[in-house]
C-alpha cells in the first residue's frame, strides 16, 4: 500500500544542510498498525509530513497504491490526500470557530461531497466516537480527550484507508489516552491502516508492528503483538 | 461551493470585527471620494441625448475673410451670422433643422397677486422640440405659419407653469414678457439636461431655459441677445437691423441628418450655399470650409469636461490606491494569522488553488461592504456639492452606473489588494503549523 525507496528530506539554510530523513526505506501492508517511535529529532514526523504528501522530500521514490507521489502536482497530491488520508494531530487542531459538524464536515467539502451524504457520514462519525450529542458544540467546551476524539471523527468521516497519527495522545491523560487508543485499534480492526508516530512506549507496544527511527534513518523493526504478523515472521 | 467560502468570509469577519471594520472603512472612505468626483466626471461626460446623438449636427461655416484667425484650433467660429441662419433654414433639404438664441426677460401675469420675475427664453424655430425631444404635458409646439408670422405664443416649462398657474394646464391662458403678452401654447415636462449641449455659450451645465417662441419674434420685437455675441472686423452696428445683417456670430444652428444619404446631401448643399454667397462678396477665402459635429464631437470640441476634472478623478484614484495599501497591510497581517488553521485545512484535502479562491472571495466580501459604505459616503460628498455649487446640481448625483459601479470598482480594487495576501497565505507549508498549534 505505502511503499519508500531511499526517501531522503534535507532542509537547506544559507549555512547549514540539515538531513532530516536519510535513504529511508519502507513497506507498509494494507490493515497493518503502525508505531513509529524514536528520540526527539530523529525525523519521526518528516517522515509522517511526507507519508501524508505535506511536504515534499528531496530525493528517492515514494508510491501510494502505485501511485508515484513524486510526479504528481500539488492538486493532485491535495486531491489524493483528501481521497485516501486522514490525519490526526497531537494538537487536536480543530478549527475554533466552526463546531463539531462544522470541524468534520471539512474534508467532505474539499471532496465535493453532496450535503446529505456529508450529514450521514459526519453523524455517523460522530456516534462511533460517542460524541453525537455534541454535534452543535464548539472545540474549547469540550476536554482534551472529546476534543482528539472528535478529531479522529474528522479523519474517518472521509473513510479513508490511511490514517497517520502524531501523537495523539501526547496532550491526554492516561486514561483518556487509553480511550483513544481502543478507538484507533478499533479503526485498524474496521480495515484501516494507521501509522502512528508516539514516544509512549506502552502505547507503542500495543501496536503490532515497531519501528524506530534515528537520525533519519529506520534503525529497528520488531513485532511486538499481533498473531497474524507473528505468524508471517515465522513463514506459518 | 462559493456560498461555503461567503460563510468563511462572514465567520473571519465575525471573529476580527475592528480589524475588519477597519478595512472596510479604508474601502468605503476610498470609494466615496472616489466615486464622489467619478459621478460629476460620468454626468459630465455623459451622451445626453443617447438615442440621437450621432444625428444631431451643429452646423459651423467659416465666414471670416482668408488670414484672419479665431481661438479655437481649426480656426473655426462657434455660432453663426443672422442672415446664414435664417438662409440655412430655407435649404431644400427636407430635415429637422433649428436656428435660436437666448434671451430673457420680465414674467408677469399684469396683476398684483405675482411678483414679477426674471426667465430665461429661447427664440427658436419649431423643430426644436422634435430633434431635441422636448416632451410636452400640455398643448404643443407653434406651427411654421405662426413662426414666419412672428406669433405672439409661448411654450412655458413646467416649473414656471406651476409657479405661474399652480400647474393647471394653461393653454390659451395669457402671460406678459416685459410689456407684452403672449399666448400660452404648449408646457413641456421637467426636461433637463445633464449638458446643455444644444448652447454651450452661458455654461455647458446651465438649467433648460423657462420660455420658448418662435425664432422670428427676434426681428419682429428686436430681442436681447442673452448669449455670446462675436465680431471678427470692424462693424458699425447702430441699430438691430445693423447687427441682423452683420457678420458677427450669435445665433446657434443645429440639423438633424439621419443618415449618410442625407448628410451628403447637406454637405454638398453648404458648399453652394457659400459658392452662392461668395458672389455677395462674403466668404472671401479660397478654401471654403464648414463643419458639421454631432452631440458628442460638439462636446469634445467645446471641452465641456476640462482637463481639471480629469486631473480631479486621477488624483481621487490615486488616494484609493493609497487606501488600498493600508488594507493590504491589514490583509497580510490578517490572512497570515491564520495560516495554522490553513495548514489544518490543506491537510485535510484543501489544494493551495481552493486556500487562495476561499481569501479572495472574504476580500472580495470587505470591497462589497465597502463599495455600499462607499456610496452612502460619495453620496454625503455629492451633496455636500450640490450645496455648496448651484451649478453642479444637475451633476452631483449618482446614476444607477455609478451605483452599479461603486461596489464594482471595490470589489475588483479589493482583488487586486488581496492578491498577494492570498497568495502568500496559499503557499503556507502545513507540516509548520500541524505540529506547533
Amino acid at each position: 500500500m505505502l511503499k519508500m525507496n531511499n526517501i531522503s528530506k534535507m532542509y537547506q539554510t544559507e549555512m547549514v544542510q540539515t538531513h532530516a530523513l536519510r535513504d529511508f526505506n519502507l513497506n507498509v501492508n494494507e490493515g497493518e498498525f503502525i508505531a513509529v517511535t524514536g528520540p526527539s529529532g530523529s525525523g519521526k514526523t518528516t517522515f509522517l509530513n511526507i507519508a501524508g504528501m505535506l511536504e515534499p522530500f528531496s530525493d528517492g521514490e515514494y508510491f501510494l497504491d502505485d501511485i508515484n507521489v513524486g510526479k504528481l502536482n500539488d492538486n493532485q497530491r491535495a486531491d489524493l490526500r483528501n481521497q485516501k488520508i486522514g490525519f490526526i494531530f497531537q494538537g487536536f487542531n480543530l478549527i475554533p470557530d466552526l463546531n463539531l459538524y462544522e470541524n468534520i464536515e471539512v474534508p467532505l467539502r474539499y471532496r465535493g461531497i453532496k450535503a446529505n451524504e456529508r450529514k450521514r457520514r459526519i453523524e455517523q462519525c460522530l456516534e462511533q466516537v460517542g460524541l453525537a450529542s455534541r454535534a452543535k458544540h464548539l472545540p474549547q467546551q469540550l476536554s482534551g480527550g472529546q476534543q482528539q476524539r472528535v478529531a479522529i471523527a474528522r479523519a474517518l468521516a472521509g473513510e479513508p484507508r490511511f490514517l497517520l497519527a502524531d501523537e495523539p495522545t501526547g496532550n491526554l491523560d492516561s486514561l483518556m489516552a487509553r480511550q483513544v487508543m481502543e478507538l484507533l485499534e478499533q479503526i485498524n480492526r474496521d480495515g484501516a491502516t494507521i501509522i502512528m508516530v508516539t514516544h509512549d512506549p506502552e502505547l507503542a507496544r500495543r501496536a503490532p508492528r515497531n519501528i524506530q527511527v534515528v537520525d533519519g534513518q529506520l534503525a529497528d523493526f520488531t513485532l511486538y503483538q499481533g498473531a497474524q504478523n507473528l505468524k508471517n515472521v515465522a513463514g506459518v | 461551493m462559493l456560498l461555503h467560502y461567503l460563510d468563511l468570509s462572514w465567520r473571519s469577519f465575525k471573529r476580527t470585527p475592528l480589524v475588519s471594520f477597519l478595512m472596510v472603512l479604508a474601502i468605503a472612505i476610498g470609494i466615496g471620494i472616489t466615486m464622489t468626483s467619478l459621478s460629476v466626471y460620468h454626468m459630465m461626460s455623459a451622451d445626453p441625448i443617447p438615442e440621437k446623438s450621432s444625428q444631431l449636427y451643429n452646423v459651423q461655416l467659416q465666414t471670416m475673410d482668408e488670414g484672419r484667425t479665431w481661438w479655437k484650433y481649426d480656426n473655426m467660429p462657434l455660432q453663426l451670422t443672422y442672415q446664414d441662419a435664417v438662409n440655412l433654414l430655407n435649404a431644400p433639404v427636407e430635415t429637422n433643422k433649428v436656428a435660436m438664441v437666448r434671451s430673457g426677460f420680465s414674467v408677469h401675469l399684469n396683476s398684483d397677486t405675482l411678483k414679477p420675475f426674471i426667465g430665461g427664453a429661447r427664440l427658436t424655430t419649431p423643430d426644436f422640440f422634435n430633434m431635441f425631444n422636448v416632451p410636452f404635458i400640455y398643448g404643443g409646439v407653434w406651427t411654421q405659419q405662426q413662426e414666419q408670422t412672428a406669433a405672439p405664443v409661448v411654450v412655458l416649462s413646467e416649473k414656471i407653469n406651476d409657479k405661474l398657474f399652480a400647474g393647471e394646464n394653461s393653454v390659451g391662458k395669457m402671460i406678459y414678457l416685459d410689456d407684452l403678452s403672449y399666448e400660452v401654447i404648449g408646457v413641456i415636462a421637467d426636461w433637463q439636461l445633464t449638458t446643455k449641449y444644444y448652447d454651450l455659450n452661458n455654461g455647458a451645465f446651465n438649467d433648460t431655459e423657462e420660455l420658448f417662441m418662435p425664432f422670428s419674434l427676434l426681428e419682429a420685437n428686436e430681442f436681447n441677445n442673452w448669449g455670446n455675441t462675436n465680431g471678427w472686423k470692424h462693424e458699425v452696428t447702430h441699430t438691430f437691423k445693423d447687427k441682423l445683417q452683420s457678420e458677427r456670430f450669435w445665433i446657434q444652428f443645429w440639423v438633424q441628418l439621419p443618415d449618410e444619404k442625407v448628410k451628403n446631401k447637406y454637405q454638398d448643399y453648404l458648399l453652394a450655399y457659400m459658392q452662392d454667397q461668395q458672389k455677395n462678396g462674403r466668404f472671401n477665402r479660397k478654401e471654403l470650409q464648414y463643419t458639421l459635429r454631432d452631440v458628442k464631437q460638439w462636446m469634445a470640441y467645446n471641452d465641456v469636461v476640462s482637463e481639471d476634472n480629469k486631473i480631479l478623478v486621477a488624483l481621487s484614484f490615486m488616494f484609493l490606491a493609497v487606501c488600498l495599501a493600508n488594507i493590504l497591510g491589514l490583509l497580510l497581517a490578517k490572512f497570515l494569522r491564520r495560516a495554522p488553521e490553513v495548514g489544518v485545512r490543506r491537510a485535510l484535502g484543501a489544494s493551495k488553488r481552493q486556500i487562495f479562491l476561499q481569501h479572495l472571495v472574504e476580500v472580495a466580501m470587505l470591497g462589497c461592504f465597502g463599495g455600499l459604505l462607499g456610496i452612502v459616503l460619495a453620496q454625503i460628498g455629492l451633496l455636500g456639492v450640490r450645496q455648496s455649487y448651484d451649478y453642479y446640481s444637475s451633476l452631483a448625483t449618482m446614476d444607477l452606473t455609478m451605483l452599479i459601479s461603486a461596489p464594482l470598482i471595490a470589489i475588483t480594487t479589493c482583488i487586486l489588494a488581496g492578491l498577494y495576501p492570498a497568495w502568500l497565505v496559499c503557499r503556507t507549508n502545513p507540516a509548520i503549523y500541524l505540529k506547533s498549534q
